[in-house]
């Protein structure tokens, strides 16, 4: 079993984060990522980067739905201005 | 032949490529089914392969694009990205854009 603190533990410390949320039920999960790492890449590196950090979290007999939204601050002022 | 090599023969030969869980008329995942249902919308029908009939291709798929997670998307060999990805791209048209020559 998967709690979402601890996914959000994990993501808090391979990375530096202005805002983060992780929700799910211990098999599904959802996370906003708000980090200035982002700025530059690509939807794809973005996730890539998330999925990085959490390594073997993500093996599928632990999670198996995790999905992500990744702003950069910027983004995330804009969309909740 | 390689698991690798066969994903890459796969995503080069056919245009759009979706891995899946289940198929487009059966998908056996939410995410899957989300997946496969934008495409269908696009007017888009990807060669799809069902990663649940087999386990070498369903831990190959997530080292071939370093992504941990099912579905996947290729367009010309390109990765595109899973579901979240698909979505918010689909919202701001620029997956209509990239799709652009391919629907049926």
């Amino acid at each position: 079993m998967v709690y979402p603190e601890d996914i959000k533990n994990h993501i808090a410390q391979g990375m530096v984060c202005t805002h983060l949320q992780v929700d799910g039920d211990g098999r599904h999960f959802q996370a906003l990522v708000v980090s200035a790492e982002f700025a530059g890449l690509s939807r794809v590196q973005r996730h890539q980067r998330v999925y990085a950090v959490l390594g073997a979290q993500m093996r599928d007999e632990l999670v198996h739905a995790f999905s992500m939204t990744t702003l950069t601050p910027e983004e995330w002022q804009v969309k909740n201005g | 032949m390689d698991i690798q090599e066969v994903i890459k023969e796969q995503v080069t030969t056919h245009p759009v490529v979706l891995y899946m869980k289940g198929t487009p008329q059966f998908p056996q995942c939410g995410f899957s089914a989300t997946a496969a249902q934008i495409l269908k919308v696009c007017g888009v029908k990807p060669f799809s392969v069902n990663i649940l009939e087999d386990a070498a291709m369903r831990q190959g798929i997530k080292d071939f694009a370093n992504w941990p997670t099912i579905p996947q998307l290729y367009i010309r060999g390109q990765f595109v990205g899973g579901c979240d990805i698909m979505k918010e791209m689909y919202q701001s048209g620029e997956l209509q854009k990239l799709l652009e020559g391919l629907a049926e």
